[in-house]
């Protein structure tokens, strides 16, 4: 790599001459070297998936959870080194409840995504500091309907001044990718890892921003996708692992939890099968695309 | 005479009197703490039957002798599977409710499916009880914690801002202890008869109960939440009206009716 | 003494306000409307045999008049190695305050544990009894509102109670009321225990009576002496009733009796 022997690469919260910091480029490395991780917005709920790569066969199956819940509406999952999603989350878990302790209801997912690409940013400030190896995909229902703050005692009244707005439309699906620079924006689907190119190649298939998509559909979505990036990738065994979260009337009433056992299996059945009618028409590969060369 | 430098330019005591520091704020003095409650619910009653337990009180939350709020829910809800009625202060509830639901927050980050049952709870309500009153700064409350046990057995119980804990086939706090608790007793003397009561008589004898509350309880509305737990869940209606009162009792007694005699 | 502090010219010479005078408004003592404490009634009992030690408490619970309910127990297995505690070579009555009781009993039962696992043995009557006193010492200047026994085996296998007050006096005595009717049961207890004021017919006069002798009692008769007890003082005593509840520690464990008392 050019960088190597100028300096710049040293210090975090130094500049390249030409604009760079170096180690947020090396944190992006090692973002593409973890599993991928998925997230997909649908009409009425949000799906996590993440492949999880199995390091050792003396690791219990289904233990180790990588998809983490935020709050009682939300999720995030990363891809990259474990332990600094882990951290991530710690302090997804403090904003979010730091902000339920000022304002008495649940933070939006926009407003999550919001401080935590704040907190990423400022670990490439500091030379004391490396920047977060993760991306990560945060994954919210803000409520639809109006909701009481927390510990809410009465209704107020319902028309009037104080009264409740006729037919505005609240909340919705949420889904964001946070990247080491703190950078972060709002996605329909979202891939990082890994296999993000073969995913982001199938999430844009799906045509997410007409809206059509069902949850049910997403979740046999999502597994497949995960399989299909796997496949570049086939001597590694690996574990699918989802959550989802569905609107106030679906099966999780707007509450972050793992996709039942039974669904999980029927998503990843159908994606087998899917994977086994593909195997002729082989998709293009990961094209490695690393600016880091200039 | 006082030559200190901090006494120059002051106005002399022996000719203007000492200085008159009664406006100063005490803000060095002893910490204040809850010393009374201030808005306040009135009772709660609760009552076990064959597979649940019936909770209920009133939407009335008071302020001394005004009715100040008149659509306040006491019974609050915690992990879909325990009711929480809170008799006492309004705000020192919503203050727990909100514990309650930052405790039901970090359950669900481990990703087990496990959930503190209503037994779970009311331990650790006790606890943060006993803890506020050991710190000499009380939560002014007697709640009544309903929901089911680890054993998925009804579990009804008792814990107040002592600290003190207990639990009965039928409880009721506040005025109710006098007036409704003799009630539900008649119908459920001891476990074994709570066992045999089914839901509809459990629902009738509380709804009877609160009836009872109202006429007597200066501090009671008509207005009332009612909530049924079972295995199956809570189902929680918070805006029932009192049914089928009859105030012909009052003919009889001076000052309640419009006679005069 | 009201002079040294007096801001009268007169009495002390001049003095001036900055600095020197009080800093805060002095409206007179606080008065504190929050009281800590409640008593929950009921009345506990022990009496210790030559191999057994029996410790009994009724199940009532009141606040005044109220009855909050007929069984909330007082007396406890401590310092099993189980939830059901049935390896406890140890039991500890409280009566008083219930919330403080119930604080007591998890402290000292989490320490005798704690013991247990350190030691690989449980803890001796004697050892926790020190334990104990130390405890409700400890909060000399706000008390566990308690009466609390403390019964077992003692290393020579009899029976071994130890009385205390809420601030952790104690002493080991044959036998002893607390609680609400703890003056109506223990002197039925001298005179049927320790044959107080029972004398030998005809053995001489005056001075030269001869005390009844007093031997062991065996363990039906200690137990019909504390239901008979109980009994006596649900009649008289409006916080004592409801159910009586007897554990009976000997060197094969512990044996928990339940008997029903009235009501009223």
């Amino acid at each position: 790599m050019t960088s190597i022997g100028t300096g710049y690469d040293l210090s975090n919260s130094v500049f390249s001459p030409d604009g760079r910091n170096f180690q947020v480029e090396y944190a992006v490395k090692a973002v593409e070297n973890g599993g991928t991780s998925i997230g997909i917005r649908c009409k009425d709920g949000v799906v996590l998936a993440v492949e999880k790569v199995i390091t050792s066969k003396l690791l219990k199956p289904g233990a180790n959870k990588r998809i983490a819940t935020i709050d009682r509406h939300m999720g995030a999952v990363s891809s990259g080194l474990v332990p600094d999603g882990r951290h991530f989350v710690s302090r997804a878990r403090e904003e979010a409840s730091s902000w339920r302790k000022v304002y008495k209801s649940p933070i939006s997912t926009s407003d999550l995504a919001s401080r935590m690409g704040g907190y990423l940013q400022a670990y490439t400030l500091y030379s004391s500091v490396r920047p977060f190896g993760i991306t990560a995909i945060v994954a919210g229902w803000d409520s639809e309907v109006e909701t009481p703050v927390d510990a809410q005692v009465g209704n107020g009244p319902s028309i009037g001044s104080g009264g409740k707005a006729e037919g505005k439309k609240y909340g919705g699906p949420g889904l964001y990718m946070i990247e080491p620079s703190g950078i972060y924006w709002g996605y329909y689907g979202a891939a990082t890892g890994k296999g993000r190119q073969t995913a982001k190649a199938e999430l844009e298939k799906l045509d997410l921003a007409a809206g059509t998509l069902s949850l049910e559909d997403g979740v046999k979505e999502a597994a497949r996708i995960i399989y299909v990036a796997h496949d570049d990738n086939k001597d590694k065994e690996f574990e699918l692992e989802m959550t989802w979260i569905s609107n106030l009337e679906g099966p999780t009433k707007g509450r972050h939890q793992e996709v039942p056992k039974e669904l999980l299996e029927e998503a990843e059945r159908l994606a087998k099968k899917a994977l086994e009618g593909d195997d002729d028409d082989e998709e293009t590969t990961d094209k490695p695309e690393d600016k880091m060369e200039e | 005479m006082n030559h200190l430098p901090q006494a120059w330019g002051r106005p002399r005591d022996d000719v203007y009197g000492p200085y008159d520091a009664s406006y100063l704020q005490s803000s060095h003095g002893p910490n204040q703490h809850t010393q009374s409650p201030i808005v306040t619910g009135t009772s709660v009653i609760a009552l076990k039957f064959k597979d649940g337990v019936v909770i209920a009180a009133d939407n009335l939350a008071s302020y001394g002798s005004l009715a100040r709020f008149t659509d306040v829910k006491r019974l609050r809800k915690f992990a879909d599977s325990t009711v929480v009625g809170f008799g006492g202060d309004v705000s020192d509830m919503q203050y727990l409710d909100r514990l309650l639901i930052s405790l039901d927050t970090e359950e669900a980050y481990s990703s087990s499916g496990h959930t503190l049952n209503a037994k779970n709870l009311h331990t650790y309500l006790a606890k943060v009880f006993y803890k506020r009153r050991s710190d000499f700064n009380p939560l002014w409350n007697q709640v009544l914690v309903a929901g089911l046990d680890g054993e998925k057995k009804p579990f009804l119980a008792s814990a107040d801002l002592l600290g003190t804990t207990f639990t009965s086939p039928s409880l009721a706090t506040g005025f109710g202890a006098h007036l409704a608790q003799p009630l539900l007793r008649k119908v459920a003397p001891d476990e074994e008869a709570a066992a045999k009561l089914t839901r509809e008589q459990a629902i009738e004898a509380v709804k009877e109960s609160m009836k009872v509350l109202f006429y007597r309880d200066a501090r009671s509305l008509d207005k009332y939440s009612i909530a049924v737990v079972t295995k199956d869940g809570i189902d929680l209606k918070e805006d029932e009206q009192l049914e089928k009162q009859s105030w012909a009792f009052a003919e009889g007694i001076r000052g309640y009716g419009t006679q005069v005699n | 003494m009201a002079a040294m502090f007096s801001q009268n010219p007169l009495m002390n010479g001049p003095n001036y306000s900055f600095n020197q005078g009080p800093s805060t408004a002095s409206a007179g003592n606080k008065e504190h409307s929050f009281y800590p404490y409640t008593d929950n009634g009921g009345s506990t009992l022990a009496i210790s045999g030559s191999d057994f030690t029996i410790i009994a408490g009724d199940t009532r619970s009141t606040s005044g008049y109220n009855i909050n309910t007929r069984y909330s127990p007082k007396v406890f297995k401590i310092g099993g190695t189980t939830a059901s505690q049935d390896d406890a070579t140890l039991v500890l009555s409280v009566v008083g305050f219930a919330a403080d009781g119930e604080a007591l009993k998890e402290r000292l039962d989490a320490i005798v544990k704690m013991y247990r696992y350190q030691h690989g043995k449980p803890m001796s009557v004697k050892a926790c009894a020190q334990r104990l006193s130390t405890i409700l010492y400890g909060k000399r200047f706000f008390p566990y509102y308690v009466t609390a026994i403390l019964g077992g085996l003692d290393e020579e296998g009899k029976g071994a109670v130890y009385s205390y007050d809420p601030v952790g006096s104690y002493e080991r005595e044959q036998c002893r009321a607390a609680g609400a009717a703890a003056s109506l049961i223990m002197p039925f207890l001298d005179n049927q225990v320790n044959y107080k004021n029972q004398y030998i017919p005809d053995s001489g006069v005056g001075h030269e009576l001869k005390e009844r002798e007093r031997i062991p009692l065996g363990r039906n008769e200690v137990e019909d002496l504390v239901k008979d007890a109980f009994d006596s003082a649900v009649e008289r005593h409006i916080e004592v009733g409801d159910g009586l509840q007897m554990l009976i520690i000997t060197k094969n464990g512990i044996e928990e009796i339940y008997k029903p008392l009235k009501k009223d």
